[in-house]
């Protein structure tokens, strides 16, 4: 979890100026399973299970929504 | 940048998932050569005919080389040289593209880099200046019979946008010659060729370096065969009140196109075919899909 | 443009004159513009509590110039026993059903379980994501979900900006939702009595809840194998909060067992006294969320943590751990380790003693108690040569609650006094493009 020390270490933006790659370094990043959104269905899924079983929700951001399950 | 260009000798070879990959750096841009189907040997005798390709070419034509043909024709503008049969038929292609262009595309324009510098400031020279050296721009100033080549004093040439290209085409005809029907793709710096189809009838997946948001995945295209080249001002480009100009000058203005759009990816038989319709439809600003439908090519435009 | 026409021939023979030689012709194609994401899902628990089975399917279409497009739609039936919040007692007990219709046992020394409970459910998102100049994005969505007793309506918008040659985007969204409650037999008043059967004196009509989400989030690429996401969120709930179904077991103060009740002469219903929940008719929530993928070569390690803590008095964190690692080419296995735990509400009382002040909120729902809970599972996939993917999920999830001892009494200790949930999660997907 070292890069999460990394972020807490330049919360400013200009501090994150440095942090980065080039656009043609951009490789890896492409996969379309480094994508943080690459199952959203699953996601969907998850979220939906865990809402109805659980008193927390969400926090990766909007959609889906509300149902009688909780 | 420096004068001259480190050769950097060094291949990286790696296991992907199916197939080989090799790593170099040439004509200033990353470079990897993907190979189908081939034992680790082979695959790096591949990389390192196309690397010897790539490092050929760039010594024979970049600029900063003293060494090369073209340091020898800027060196002796006014007087006539005779280029060899290589050389000869890179000034012939380069003429026929500003016939083309109606003379946007010009590789006598690249003296014009010593008054635009493009590094996202908003430097931009006055129209005098531009005037001043738009003198020694112009292939209408050139005597070109070939082989003999003759550049009016204070002219220069730059094959920098016709290079990368070529040298990506005439890598896949050396790896073509040792390995017939091997399926590799060549990428010098987002300029790619695929001679052969691969064994497992997938097509290679090429990313196209496009405005892609942190954390999200690019546009991708198939490619079965042919060439693929991307042209764009995501590196470098000037602000000038409140425009936003490519780094790709038309040569009979003197000035950097307007209103071109964010990139164009075209996918052609060759790379150089590829590369060339990318230069010429940039060079035509808003208008550059009416060349590209008369193209007959496959293309996709970002808009700015 | 002088010879239009021809500029494909043109340059192609220019081309070949350079090269030395003509090229087959190009074989180039975009990836699929319509790409699908179906899913069907069983979700069971022990014990014949809940069983859902849905299906999801999930279309997205990109555009050129990065315009997005999604849908999703869902359809899942719920079937099963939930617990009611109850108590064990040591003698069998019965329950009027929500409707109010009929009733239900449990029997003695288990925790009562409701099984009147069958519902079925449809939602529809869509979304929709504009790029507005080089840097800016804009994403707005729609929500809409239906079931027996429940409609929810909902809108979301975000905007994105991109800096540092687009390794850092900073985003900000706001969602807003209407949601109505129209329980079976009507909505109950907030700790009064549970009735015989055909007395809906303490039942009203439907009621509603509205929900206002903001969200501030950061995605920063780390190194060319790793990106980070970091996303702070507020949620403002208010209106009609309360789970309608659930309910507290009055109790005696000395031995904890249930006090008890007959029912009215010639009817049925409860032998017990139990008062329908209460919850305040606010919450505010506050989440922080990271997550970050990691490339190790081929396989791809993804980690994410959340924090919640809101003003019922719950806090909770959540950490999950997947590992996709490549099999051959075309295959992945992906195995998944998730820990929950959450602190109980303020109002969360197992019980109400009989004679005691009555609190403000209490419920005994234990989704809002103390528990720890681990999902761990994995995920196989299969890419078919046209690049179309079925994947399975099977997963196994268990609760484990604690309830304090100082909230307990007398012969409580010796029962049951969580029903600690297990529950096995399949999942079969196949995800194509058109």
């Amino acid at each position: 979890m070292k890069a999460f020390g990394l972020l807490a270490a330049c919360f400013a933006l200009q501090g994150c100026a440095s942090v980065g790659v080039e656009p043609w370094q951009r490789d890896v990043l492409a996969r379309p399973e480094m994508s943080l959104d690459a199952s959203p269905v699953d996601a969907a899924i998850d979220d939906h299970i865990y809402f109805s079983k659980e008193a927390s929700s969400g926090g990766r951001g909007f959609g889906g929504g509300g149902c009688g399950c909780n | 940048m420096a004068n001259a260009t480190l050769q950097n000798a060094s291949i990286a070879m790696s296991r992907e998932s199916d197939y080989w990959a090799g790593r170099f750096t040439a004509m200033a841009s990353p470079c990897e050569v993907l190979i189908e189907d081939a034992t680790e040997a082979r695959a790096r005798q591949i990389v390192d005919i196309a690397a010897d390709c790539a490092w050929r070419i760039e010594r024979k034509f970049s600029r900063y080389r003293s060494d090369g043909v073209v340091h020898m024709i800027n060196s002796n503008a006014g007087r006539a040289i005779v280029l060899d049969e290589e050389s000869a038929s890179l000034i012939d292609f380069a003429s026929t593209l500003t016939k083309l262009s109606e003379g946007r595309f010009d590789i006598t324009s690249g003296v014009l880099r010593t008054v635009w510098t493009f590094d996202g400031g908003s430097v931009v020279p006055t129209q005098a200046e531009i005037d001043a050296v738009m003198t020694c721009v112009g292939w209408h100033q050139v005597e070109w019979r070939k082989p003999v080549l003759q550049l009016r004093p204070g002219m220069q040439i730059d094959l920098g946008g016709i290079g990368k290209e070529y040298a990506v085409d005439q890598a896949a005809a050396r790896v073509e010659e040792i390995a017939p029907g091997l399926s590799c793709l060549i990428n010098f710096g987002g300029d790619v060729v695929v001679r052969n189809p691969r064994q497992d009838g997938q097509p290679w997946r090429v990313g196209i370096e496009a405005s892609e948001h942190a954390g999200t995945a690019l546009r991708v295209v198939h490619l079965s065969r042919g060439g693929l080249a991307t042209s764009g001002d995501s590196r470098r480009f000037v602000f000038h009140r409140g425009h936003r100009y490519s780094h790709i000058i038309d040569a009979r203005t003197g000035w950097p196109v307007r209103n071109a759009p964010h990139s164009i990816t075209v996918a052609a038989d060759t790379c150089t075919q590829a590369g060339t319709l990318t230069t010429l439809a940039m060079l035509q600003g808003a208008r550059c899909e009416d060349l590209l439908r008369a193209s007959a090519a496959k293309y996709w435009i970002q808009p700015a | 443009m002088s010879d239009d026409n021809n500029l494909g021939a043109t340059l192609a023979a220019a081309t070949c004159a350079l090269l030395g030689v003509s090229a087959a012709p190009v074989m180039a194609d975009e990836a699929e513009r319509w790409s699908f994401d179906t899913a069907l899902l069983y979700y069971g628990e022990n014990d014949d509590r809940v069983q859902d089975v849905s299906a999801t399917i999930g279309a997205r279409r990109a555009f050129d110039d990065e315009r997005l497009l999604n849908f999703t739609l869902t359809a899942d039936t719920l079937t099963g026993a939930s617990a009611s919040g109850a108590i064990a007692t040591d003698a069998p007990q019965t329950f009027t059903s929500p409707s109010g219709k009929a009733v239900y046992t449990a029997p003695a020394g288990e925790t009562p379980l409701d099984d009147t409970f069958h519902d079925t459910r449809f939602a529809l998102n869509a979304g929709w994501t504009q790029p507005l100049g080089r840097l800016y994005a804009l994403s707005a969505g729609l929500g809409f979900s239906t079931e027996y007793d429940y409609t929810h309506l909902g809108a979301n918008l975000s905007l994105a900006r991109d800096f540092n040659k687009r390794n850092t985007t900073v985003s900000a969204g706001l969602a807003y939702s209407q949601d109505d409650v129209d329980p079976v037999g009507g909505a109950p008043v907030p700790l009064s009595q549970m009735l015989d059967v055909g007395d809906l004196s303490h039942k009203r009509s439907s009621d509603s809840k509205d929900i206002v989400d903001v969200l501030f989030g950061v995605t920063q690429v780390l190194s060319r194998n790793t990106v980070l996401r970091v996303n702070y969120s507020y949620s403002q709930s208010s209106g009609y909060l309360n789970d309608p179904y659930k309910i507290l077991s009055v109790v005696d103060g000395v031995t904890g067992d249930t006090i008890l009740r007959t029912p009215a002469p010639g009817a049925q219903g409860p032998t017990g006294i139990f008062l329908y929940e209460s919850r305040p008719d606010t919450r505010a929530k506050h989440s922080l969320y990271a997550e970050m993928k990691h490339a190790f070569g081929a396989p791809v390690l993804y980690g994410s943590y959340r924090f919640m803590t809101d003003d019922w008095g719950i806090d909770s964190h959540t950490a999950e751990v997947r590992l996709r690692w490549p099999l051959g080419s075309t295959s992945y296995v992906e195995p998944v380790l998730r820990y929950y735990m959450q602190s109980q509400a303020d109002f969360y009382h197992p019980s109400l003693v009989q004679g005691a002040a009555l609190p403000a909120y209490a419920s005994a729902d234990f989704r809002l108690g103390e528990f720890d809970a681990v999902t761990v599972g994995a995920k196989f996939g299969h890419q078919t040569p046209g690049g179309n993917e079925w994947s399975a999920r099977l997963e196994y999830y268990q609760q484990n609650g604690t309830i304090a001892r100082e909230q307990l009494i007398g012969n409580q200790f010796a029962r049951e006094q969580y029903p600690d949930l297990k529950a096995v999660i399949a999942q079969f997907g196949y995800r194509f493009g058109l």
